[in-house]
């Protein structure tokens, strides 16, 4: 675990992220006022309303704030001539070593929130696995893929 | 250039009507056992006049639809060679074709079932790298003879033989050799199950669960149609007799459960065979039905030993082969090379099937450390539910404290079990969940190493390594948890085509990497 993987992943991509806890915060909230709008007219105890209040604020916190954070800066990657590493992980950290020879295609993606923002993924399959790597601005992401499928016909098998 | 057209034998046809059978089974039982029930049984149907039989005119209209059904499959059912290709027609109202290039068939696996013995025929499936569909194979032929069998066999390796020439021209090798028509090696056996083994295969086996199972979904399938209010007063009658009556005929159901078990199991198994030649494993088995199941050498990714504590206990151990490709759902798919085997016994016929390997190295075992984290976590969780069953049920609810201990033991036995061994080529790892496995596999088929650390994992310098290679239509994972960090390096390194970890850590620690 000496060193890191060099490459980060795009700094907008800690913005949409950002994005993915407001929304899941706002859902949260909207329930979190239904069981307000419940507690007020079952004569529920009073402190419930500090309870929800606590919950969205809490939540809000951890998904909006620290844990994109942390997993910004987590979020690792190398391309190597012949192999990748990724490393990423919130608790658990995790780190992925795929040889160029194993790769069978790669793929990028990009949904509607990531293109507003001139970010799409890239997943690298094997014939077993399936790795993403989730917020590269477009451009990088596809000369990325590029780079992968002409090193990935290039390796060799040394066994 | 006109081309021979095969049929099927006559017999598919009768194959085909109770295979539709089969599928008819459930509905009929409901039709009928739901009037047998509502209207004072079977005779009622007979008393009601014409009405009354209905169902049974409809019932006897079915089978005869599928009987025709049957019949014209088998009229319609063609396969033939032409241009490398096996080609495939058929269909009952749809005319299909299917064209199968020799050189894509990946295996051609035999069955025997009970309409094939007696007639010296058998069903033929053919697959291919990419069976698509979930446990279905490329192609079937419900019944052929022996010879139709070897003959499909004969065109595949011409067509194979005729591909390699071809390459062969192309690549302008100077001597462009008569095509040698040599026969392919006679096939070896290498092991043949003793009565012995097949016992205790039967009788340990977990088959039990499956009988279970099905029974309870026999039932509760059935459950509307069950007149619950008659069976109820004769419960209560019967509880009357105590407990003692309950607990024997749950302990008689089981045991004839299990018998049942048994009795499939030794059927499934009967006169298991390995066979090999130079580039596939044959494996044959059963009494009633019998399989025979093809591997090519080179599909196998890698190889299993696994022991549930019983058979561990005795040195008995299962071993699988994890494949690639094949047909996904299929129950054949995690192919057993040795149902059930003293390792005494399957070492050496391992030892020949794959040479290159090593069946016996030694361990790097799992750091003294780490050896809380194998039941810390399950510890965590089990506190409250403990707690709760012996609040609500107290006194007897502090019997779940019993569970603290097992929890302990089981962690410790993990522990002690976890371990790896790398080789040059070939990454060994071994792993207890309950039973013990251990996975052998070689660097070129491992797809991807994972290596995954928790805070408290770091904190201790501790990290779980993971590898995966392809089986069926998916992965395998093998995974040792809580290892020492500089195991997760080392293996790392093993693994990293490029080499430049392994400089790195050469460095560092130079008496690691003495071989």
């Amino acid at each position: 675990m000496e060193h890191q993987p060099k490459n980060q992943i795009s700094r907008k991509g800690l913005r949409v992220w950002r994005l993915y806890g407001m929304i899941q915060t706002a859902i949260l909230a909207v329930l979190m006022i239904g069981a307000g709008v419940l507690t007020y007219f079952f004569d529920w105890p009073q402190w419930l309303y500090a309870v929800y209040a606590a919950i969205i604020i809490v939540y809000g916190a951890l998904f909006i704030y620290l844990f994109p954070k942390i997993r910004w800066e987590r979020w690792r990657y190398e391309v190597r001539e012949q192999e990748i590493e990724l490393q990423h992980g919130l608790f658990i950290v995790k780190r992925t070593l795929v040889p160029m020879v194993r790769v069978q295609h790669v793929d990028t993606e990009q949904g509607p929130i990531l293109r507003k923002y001139d970010l799409a993924e890239i997943s690298i399959s094997t014939a077993a696995t399936t790795h993403t790597i989730p917020a590269l601005i477009t451009a990088e992401a596809d000369e990325l893929r590029a780079r992968i499928s002409v090193l990935a016909r290039v390796a060799e098998d040394d066994v | 250039m006109s081309e021979t057209y095969y049929k099927l034998h006559p017999v598919s046809a009768l194959i085909n009507f109770v295979k539709g059978l089969k599928e008819l089974i459930v509905p009929f039982l409901v039709v009928f056992g739901v009037n047998l029930f509502r209207d004072g049984g079977i005779s009622a149907m007979f008393n009601q006049g014409w009405q009354g039989l209905i169902p049974v005119l409809i019932g006897s209209v079915v089978l005869v639809f599928v009987l025709i059904a049957g019949i014209i499959k088998w009229k319609r059912f063609v396969y033939w060679f032409e241009d490398g290709e096996l080609r495939i027609e058929y269909g009952l109202f749809v005319k299909k074709k299917r064209y199968i290039p020799f050189d894509r068939i990946q295996s051609l696996n035999y069955t025997e079932g009970i309409f094939h013995r007696p007639l010296g025929l058998v069903k033929v499936k053919v697959e291919t790298a990419g069976s698509g569909k979930v446990g279905q194979a490329e192609a079937e032929l419900t019944a052929i003879s022996r010879e139709d069998a070897d003959r499909i066999e004969r065109k595949m390796e011409e067509a194979k033989r005729g591909v390699q020439r071809e390459m062969a021209v192309e690549s302008d090798l100077a001597a462009v050799e008569e095509p040698v028509v040599e026969e392919k090696k006679p096939t070896k056996t290498l092991y043949r199950m003793t009565m012995k083994e097949l016992l205790v295969l039967a009788t340990t086996s977990g088959g039990i669960g499956v009988v279970l199972s099905a029974a309870a979904v026999f039932l509760s399938q059935f459950s509307e149609l069950i007149p619950y209010d008659a069976i109820y007063e004769e419960v209560m009658l019967f509880l009357r007799f105590g407990y003692l009556i309950v607990a024997l005929t749950i302990f008689v159901a089981l045991l004839i459960a299990w018998v049942i078990s048994v009795i499939l199991a030794i059927f499934a198994n009967y006169q298991f065979t390995i066979q090999t030649d130079e580039d596939h494993i044959y494996l044959t088995r059963g009494l009633l039905e019998k399989k025979k199941v093809s591997v090519p050498f080179k599909r196998v990714q890698g190889i299993k030993i696994s022991q549930n504590p019983l058979r561990e206990l005795f040195g008995y151990a299962t071993v699988t082969v994890e494949s690639a490709g094949g047909s996904i759902g299929d129950k054949d798919e995690k192919i057993r090379l040795f149902p059930l085997a003293k390792k005494s016994t399957m070492l050496p016929v391992l030892q020949e099937l794959f040479p290159d390997m090593d069946w016996e190295p030694a361990m790097a075992k799992a750091p003294k450390r780490s050896i809380h984290f194998y039941y810390r976590l399950d510890f965590l969780w089990m506190v409250p539910f403990v707690a709760a069953i012996g609040y609500y049920f107290y006194p007897y609810g502090l019997f779940a404290l019993l569970i603290v201990p097992v929890i302990v033991l089981l962690g410790i036995w993990q522990h002690k079990t976890a371990g790896y061994a790398l080789a040059n080529r070939q990454l060994t790892m071994q792993f207890r969940g309950i039973g013990k496995h251990t996975f052998f596999m070689l660097k070129r088929r491992v797809q991807a190493i994972d290596v995954t650390q928790s805070y408290f994992q770091r904190r201790k310098g501790l990290a779980s390594i993971q590898s995966t290679i392809k089986s069926g239509m998916m992965g395998a994972t093998a995974r040792i948890e809580h290892m020492e960090k500089d195991d997760a390096s080392r293996i790392l390194a093993w693994y990293e085509p490029s080499g430049q970890r392994a400089a790195h850590t050469e460095k560092s620690q130079p008496e690691l990497f003495s071989g």
